[in-house]
């Protein structure tokens, strides 16, 4: 089952139905088990996101948003269902084949920042080019160039605790964003700034979505943030309404 | 692979936690290193003693000086065997010492040891150009008079210069002179004249064992075999340096043992302390660790990295250890010597390669106390990241 809503003209992106598909889930479901209880976060879920949209996830607590999320992004696996991205059968890869996946086709943007305390900035940012072949001189240049993309270029060298929040959210989107993913997913990128830093980094994510064709994946509580989103999905009790 | 600038910066964060486990993980290595040392002291002093181109022959089945005796008419023979090498007069450089322990009180009033007395002859000291005097002067030949060894010339009651020393009952030793001999095991030993000496332990005619220089080291195996030919003389031969290797052997392993066993029950607690450092290390950046696999980072990555850090931590307590191991060099020890039951001194040596195996069993141990803790950051699930 599949749920879209379109938001048309307010002057955001619009969803691509023209593109190809790049998140495709089929009868999608994750059980937990909590002793003997059963708990069914995810049911019988169908999904398709076309490529280079900007789509937010909504829905109440314990609603399966980050599970799906998990998902997605190749963090957790699936209990049935299939789940396909970026081309790829997610299902069929193996765990240290999964890892390698990610570090290639996935940018993680956390609520928490989630930045390594004891690392700059500009090093926080290189941490996924370090998965890559590239060389170190052009590693840092790669790196310094994301932090311009996100308007940091004076705080390169500053530690995570030397950063507003609204800044060590924006050295988290250079770092998803370094080492060119296709998907860009943010669970509650928002949660944890004040509205204005909240602005700057969904005006970033819009930013990243419309000029560098990026396919943003958002799960947010705030209705302010999912509005500038092109699409908008609810779920609850682990469903798609 | 992740930077090791993530693993130094977040020891130096937990400078606290870091320091107190690098100083467990130092001690352990201090002892090891201080025991090595100690071993490797102990055999260059004796080794110091001997001579390449020197042999010694004993008494068959004898494996030092005390036990062994050869009568004095018996020294001509080996002297005359082939390969001995003659001195300008053409007489052979062969010298027999005899050599008794008598047992005296410490001048610090702390009990009692026991001491080496050489009774020498003037060629026998010849016979040594190590030995020099450096205080008062040598022993007359045919007196009762005595020289002390630098190592133990304060070391007993009456040894100091001017003092007397009772060798037994009525038969008194008067300290004329103190000497050096190298940093050999002879600066242990009080020297006199070789007819005294024996006269005072009932061994008259006697000596305890026979040195002989030979031409060439190369030339030992056919002295050898000239020495040992006759069954009924019942002589041993063997190279100097093997003799004092021989005489160091049980009272090395015996200090080596004793550093290894204590180190080893160290090496336990510091280990358990290293590994509970990890644990909390590792408990502490959950987080982190899921962000890492989130982004890519494999197990063995995540593992190795963790394992490095523990190993870093455990170097820098090793590094600790050593530089204070290093500074044992100044220090000079006292203990029995298990062959001669004698106080023998000698000082901790520092080598590089004491050094080195001893940072590199810090190293282990960091190894060892760090791989649990490495293998749970390694199993932590990359989902952690999202849990913040």
């Amino acid at each position: 089952m599949s749920a879209e809503a379109t938001k048309a003209d307010d002057g955001h992106t619009k969803p691509r139905a023209d593109k190809p598909t790049i998140i495709r889930c089929q009868d999608l479901g994750r059980t937990f088990w909590r002793g003997k209880e059963r708990l069914d976060v995810l049911e019988e879920l169908d999904l398709e996101i076309p490529e280079g949209s900007f789509e937010a996830l909504m829905g109440p607590s314990g609603s399966g948003k980050t599970t799906l999320l998990n998902i997605i992004a190749g963090l957790d696996r699936p209990t049935r269902g299939r789940i396909e991205v970026a081309g790829k059968s997610l299902g069929d890869l193996s765990e240290a084949a999964l890892a390698k996946w990610r570090s290639q086709t996935i940018g993680f943007v956390f609520q928490h920042f989630n930045l390594i305390p004891v690392l700059t900035a500009v090093e926080n940012v290189e941490l996924p080019l370090l998965l890559t072949k590239v060389p170190a001189s052009e590693r840092k240049k790669r790196a310094q160039t994301a932090l311009r993309v996100v308007g940091l270029e004076d705080r390169m060298d500053h530690r995570p605790q030397q950063l507003s929040g609204g800044q060590e959210q924006r050295v988290g989107i250079a770092r998803a964003i370094v080492h060119d993913p296709k998907i860009i997913v943010a669970d509650e990128p928002t949660g944890e700034l004040d509205r204005q830093s909240a602005d700057d980094v969904l005006t970033l994510l819009e930013r990243l979505n419309r000029e560098f064709d990026k396919t943003i994946l958002m799960v947010t509580h705030d209705p302010a943030a999912a509005e500038r989103a092109s699409v908008l999905r609810k779920l609850d009790k682990g469903r798609l309404s | 692979m992740i930077p090791i600038r993530y693993n130094l910066r977040n020891l130096a964060v937990r400078r606290a936690t870091t320091l107190a486990t690098a100083l467990g993980v130092g001690l352990v290595v201090f002892v090891l290193a201080a025991a090595l040392m100690l071993t490797e002291g102990l055999r260059r002093t004796l080794s110091r003693s001997g001579q390449p181109d020197n042999a010694v022959v004993m008494r068959k089945g004898s494996d030092n000086e005390l036990s062994s005796s050869i009568a004095n008419t018996q020294v001509g023979q080996i002297a005359s065997a082939p390969g001995v090498k003659k001195d300008a007069d053409g007489r052979p450089l062969a010298v027999g010492d005899v050599v008794a322990v008598i047992f005296a009180d410490l001048a610090n009033g702390k009990g009692k040891s026991n001491i080496v007395i050489r009774g020498v002859t003037p060629e026998g000291i010849a016979f040594r150009p190590e030995v020099k005097v450096v205080e008062g002067t040598l022993p007359r030949p045919g007196t009762e008079e005595v020289m002390v060894g630098r190592k133990i010339a304060r070391r007993f009651e009456g040894l100091d210069l001017g003092g007397e020393l009772e060798l037994r009952k009525n038969r008194s030793a008067k300290v004329v002179g103190v000497f050096e001999a190298g940093g050999s095991s002879y600066e242990s030993e009080v020297w006199g004249d070789l007819d005294y000496v024996a006269g005072a332990f009932g061994r008259e005619g006697m000596v305890s064992m026979v040195r002989v220089r030979l031409e060439s080291p190369a030339l030992f195996d056919g002295f050898a075999a000239a020495v040992e030919q006759d069954k009924r003389l019942g002589f041993d031969a063997m190279p100097e340096l093997e003799f004092y290797e021989k005489a160091s052997e049980q009272t090395a392993v015996f200090i080596t043992a004793m550093g290894v066993i204590i180190a080893v029950f160290f090496s336990i607690g510091a280990m358990i302390g290293a590994m509970i450092t990890m644990y909390g290390a590792v408990a502490n950046r959950r987080s982190e660790i899921g962000v890492l696999r989130a982004l890519g980072f494999s197990r063995t990555t995540i593992l190795v990295s963790f394992l490095f850090e523990s190993v870093l931590l455990s170097l820098l307590g090793g590094l600790l250890g050593i530089a204070a191991a290093s500074t044992l060099g100044m220090v000079k020890f006292s203990m029995m010597n298990f062959q001669t039951f004698s106080e023998i001194v000698f000082a901790f040596e520092p080598t590089s390669e004491i050094l080195i195996s001893a940072l590199v069993f810090g190293g282990v141990m960091g190894v060892i106390g760090g791989f649990l803790p490495a293998i749970r950051a390694a199993r932590t699930a990359p989902i952690e990241a999202m849990r913040g």
